[in-house]
């Protein structure tokens, strides 16, 4: 393991490690844009300069294998120096667009300007216009004028995806980036260019103008789109949800996630909730508060026979809700039809190459070692010969969160209502749904738990804020229709 | 606060200083009628004080030569407001030299400390604070001013020209 000598710290670096990751293992500040751990060398940049000892004239450090021995610093005079400069050399025809960029408070250039720039600019010359607002695609905003040509996104798209959309056109200081022709740039991984982009050029229509990124707070969890699991970080404030970007986790998803997860914020916001327990009363539907429909609701099936009481459930919530609900209500109550919603079951191990699974649950993984566990594996055709037969008295469904993905939902609803009586549980309204109880459920975003991926690793997902207070979590339903009060500590909610 | 009591026989006597006081409200009135000094009342409505030209009154939204709005929604003033009386909703506008302007932009006047610290932050001229001082309201809504009146409210006379213009800092070659 080769040692090195870092601004006079002596440190040990594994092998084939790069200068500048030296610098950032080690919470050295080093200047740099256009290196992404994520992606190749480019060295285009020339901020992350260092002075290595025997070495005449400055290096950069992305480019540079660390080797034993090395002394390396960045903080002296003629790197501050040549650092400043290159900076200014950036700055040169980067418009002053700050109030109504949309990266300013998480721009790069913004930061290293006030870290190692704060100098008057000395460029006499006009600043060369180029193309604004350039339209790629249902999902990406361009600013070619923004561009400091870092060449990020051109190597995402050529190492990544490897569909090569965009590129570097023109020379000398009418380069700028785009696509051939301004075709859309609409792969399933697109907006991850907007994540790297290090300046305003690469803008996610999505987000664009919705939220100034210092009003809103991020928190780590784990997308519910597919059963591979991507880190994410939700970002937030008391308005709302607002975007999901991906978090770096080292052996699920790298530094990437697929667009279509990007997404999976819009249904916890208020909007698109259901705020309150729909009712099937005598004279049309009622609302009733999440919890007393529920009590009411248990009191009405305490006296049912259980063997005609079957429960359907999806793979969208946690273990600790899947624990709380065997161990609470189905094994005390001896329930015995219990049947895995599995949509398009012959297709989940479809895998796009990248991080999309065709399995869009979280966490059937979770739910199907519980149910062996439990021994409640039942086969569906059963559920569907006793609802043919009228055998089913009561249907609980614990729906999923992300209907969208439920491409089959329409038919099962025909299927379900076959039951004299249909409970519906799900964070958001249904499409045509005829249910005797339809009661609100939090999302991901409202709750703690474990979800186990595609490849049965154990991931945390951590609660947010509140959207809809009320809603109760699978653990909280399974404890209020056992007859029981919700705990007011240890329950996972 | 607490009232000190002082238990002597002078002023357990109230007559002398009620006395005493009406002395002085007489001889201001005899002073007044006969106008031997200036009064220091106004006549409000019909007198009103005039302030200091750096009076930081009513706000005003600034527009741009062809009369739309120079706020460009960059949410500083409300980021540096103490007061959080300024709600903006910013939009895609059509033109793509514009990009981003606000739909709505409110100030809670109710709310609002007068503090000056939404003009100060403002990178483009686009809200001053004005002298006018008057705005009576009949209801809480008449306080919240939306666009309209902070922009083209009649004392403002079409309105406010902005001293930064984009289009002359575009041919600046800035």
């Amino acid at each position: 393991m080769p040692k090195v000598h870092i601004n006079g710290k002596e440190i040990e670096v594994a092998e084939g490690t790069r200068l500048i990751d030296a610098f950032l293992q080690n919470q050295e500040e080093i200047a740099h844009y256009c290196y992404h751990p994520g992606l190749s060398v480019a060295g285009v940049c020339r901020l992350c300069m260092v002075e290595i000892e025997g070495n005449p004239r400055p290096q950069i450090a992305c480019n540079t294998i660390v080797q034993d021995g090395m002394k390396v610093t960045n903080k002296s005079e003629s790197i501050k120096e040549s650092v400043k400069w290159v900076l200014d050399f950036h700055l040169i025809n980067h418009p002053l667009d700050c109030p109504i960029c949309d990266q300013a408070g998480e721009c790069e250039l913004q930061e290293q300007y006030m870290k190692f720039g704060q100098y008057d600019p000395e460029m006499g010359e006009r600043k060369v216009k180029k193309r604004k607002v350039v339209d790629l695609g249902s999902k990406i905003v361009l600013d070619t004028e923004r561009c400091i040509l870092c060449s990020r996104c051109v190597r995402f798209t050529d190492e990544v995806t490897k569909t090569k959309e965009l590129g570097i056109f023109n020379r000398g200081d009418h380069a700028e980036i785009g696509t051939f022709e301004d075709k859309p740039l609409n792969n399933n991984y697109a907006v991850n260019t907007v994540d790297i982009c290090p300046v305003g050029a690469l803008t996610s229509k999505d987000f664009r103008f919705k939220q100034r990124v210092w009003y809103l707070q991020d928190k780590e969890t784990i997308c519910p789109g597919c059963s591979t699991g991507c880190s994410v970080k939700a970002y937030y404030n008391e308005k709302g949800y607002f975007r999901l970007k991906p978090a770096f986790n080292e052996d699920n998803n790298g530094y990437w996630m697929c667009d279509e997860g990007r997404a999976l914020y819009r249904h916890a916001n208020k909007e698109e909730r259901l705020l309150q327990a729909q009712v099937k009363a005598d004279d049309g539907s009622s609302h009733m508060a999440p919890g007393a429909a529920t009590k009411k609701l248990a009191a009405e099936i305490q006296g049912l026979d259980k063997q005609k009481v079957a429960v359907v459930v999806t793979g969208q919530y946690t273990n600790e809700e899947y624990d709380q609900l065997i161990s609470e209500w189905l094994k005390p109550a001896a329930i015995q039809q219990v049947y895995h919603w599995k949509n398009k079951e012959d297709e989940w191990g479809d895998f796009d190459g990248l991080l999309l699974r065709r399995d869009r649950n979280p966490n059937s993984k979770g739910l199907q070692d519980r149910l062996q566990k439990a021994s409640l594996v039942n086969d569906w055709s059963q559920l569907e010969k006793n609802l043919e037969a009228g055998q089913v008295d009561c249907l609980v469904v614990i729906g999923p969160e992300i209907q969208a993905y439920y491409d089959d939902m329409q038919d099962k609803l025909k299927l379900f209502q076959k039951a004299k009586k249909v409970i519906w549980l799900s964070s958001n309204p249904v499409e045509n749904l005829v249910a005797d109880y339809h009661i609100p459920m939090k999302t991901y975003l409202e709750k703690d738990g474990t979800f186990v991926n595609y490849s049965g690793k154990e991931q945390k997902i951590q609660k947010m804020q509140n959207i809809v207070s009320q809603a109760l979590s699978l653990s909280d339903f399974a404890y209020l229709i056992a007859g029981k009060e919700i705990p007011l500590t240890g329950a996972a909610s | 606060m607490s009232i000190v009591k002082r238990g002597n026989l002078k002023n357990s006597w109230y007559l002398p200083a009620i006395l005493s006081g009406l002395g002085i409200t007489f001889k201001n009135m005899i002073l007044n009628l006969f106008g031997k000094r200036k009064m220091l009342t106004l006549n409000y409505p019909e007198e009103k004080y005039e302030y200091s030209p750096r009076f930081k009154g009513s706000h005003v939204l600034t527009v741009k030569k062809d009369g739309s709005i120079r706020c460009t929604a960059c949410m500083l003033c409300a980021t540096n407001c103490p007061a959080d009386c300024i709600t903006i909703i910013a939009s895609e506008h059509d033109d793509p030299s514009v990009e981003k302007y606000p739909i709505a932009y409110e100030i809670d006047t109710l709310r609002c400390v007068y503090c000056g610290f939404c003009e100060e932050a403002c990178p483009v001229d686009a809200i001053r604070m004005g002298p006018e001082w008057q705005m009576p309201g009949i209801n809480g809504a008449n306080f919240v001013h939306d666009i309209r009146q902070l922009a083209k409210r009649p004392n403002l006379k079409g309105g406010v020209v902005s001293v930064l213009d984009e289009e002359e800092r575009h041919k600046a070659g800035i």
